[in-house]
């Protein structure tokens, strides 16, 4: 069977609806799904998006040397139900780890406070690793407007 | 250059129970290990690459820290006020640098 008119034009308009698909999804999707998978790629594990995590950050930031950065993570903190530790990643960074909080039951509580680097502005992604061995995350989009890696 | 210089902030009194906040900081001279000399070469990193929370002789908070923290790491946190003791601040810097304070809690 040669190829046909018909061919090509349906080879087309399935290359055509790929790209729209690519094109029009929500990029908010798309960045939720990146981070999912850089979770993925780095614990091993697949990570839950969840609002247990409260990650707050300045939205815009005029340096990029000392962006704020403000964990807390609802959890009772038991032995039975608590947070072991907190992973920050800035997925656009030359090195995309940031820091590693490590928490005990009873005697400290998952609410962290400190200041980091951003090279560019991106979504800096918290993952917390619960007792039970699950993993939960959560991201925020950081506008900076210079590259403080340097 | 300067000395290095760990300062906490946290009360000395406290009741059983009650959650407390730590503020911490270390002002050192770090370097991110990704600049270059005149020359080309790369420059060694020389970070604060852990930090340490003892309370009454047991871990209570870590942190590991990379690059991507700013200079002169600040940490703020928050612990349970469990007995009176001694609580030990340690960070420890690239090329085996440690540095240490101490502080007494009174818990009633």
């Amino acid at each position: 069977m040669g190829l046909t008119r018909r061919h090509v034009l349906t080879a087309g308009s399935i290359w055509s609806a790929a790209l729209a698909c690519a094109f029009f999804s929500s990029g908010r999707v798309r960045a939720q799904d990146e981070a999912v998978e850089l979770v993925e790629r780095l614990t091993g594990q697949t990570a839950t998006v969840s609002d247990r995590l409260h990650l707050v950050m300045p939205a815009v930031f005029p340096t990029g040397y000392t962006v704020p950065i403000d964990l807390d993570i609802d959890s009772p903190m038991t032995e039975d139900d608590h947070v072991k530790r907190i992973r920050v990643f800035a997925p656009q960074n030359p090195l995309l780890e940031v820091a590693s909080f490590n928490f005990v039951p009873q005697r400290s509580i998952a609410r962290v406070s400190t200041r980091i680097r951003l090279a560019e502005p991106q979504y800096v992604v918290a993952v917390a690793e619960m007792s039970d061995g699950t993993l939960l995350m959560t991201k925020t989009f950081v506008d900076v407007a210079t590259n403080g890696c340097i | 250059m300067n000395p290095v210089a760990p300062r906490v902030l946290l009360p000395s009194a406290a009741t059983k129970g009650e959650i407390f906040k730590v503020k911490s900081i270390i002002n050192h001279q770090m370097e991110t290990g990704l600049r270059h000399d005149a020359q080309g070469r790369v420059i060694p990193r020389k970070i604060i690459h852990k930090f340490v929370c003892r309370y009454g002789g047991a871990e209570v908070f870590s942190v590991d820290l990379h690059e991507a923290i700013s200079a002169n790491p600040f940490i703020e946190f928050y612990l349970r006020a469990t007995e009176s003791g001694r609580l030990e601040f340690i960070w420890e810097e690239d090329g085996g640098g440690v540095y240490r304070l101490e502080h007494q809690l009174a818990v009633a």
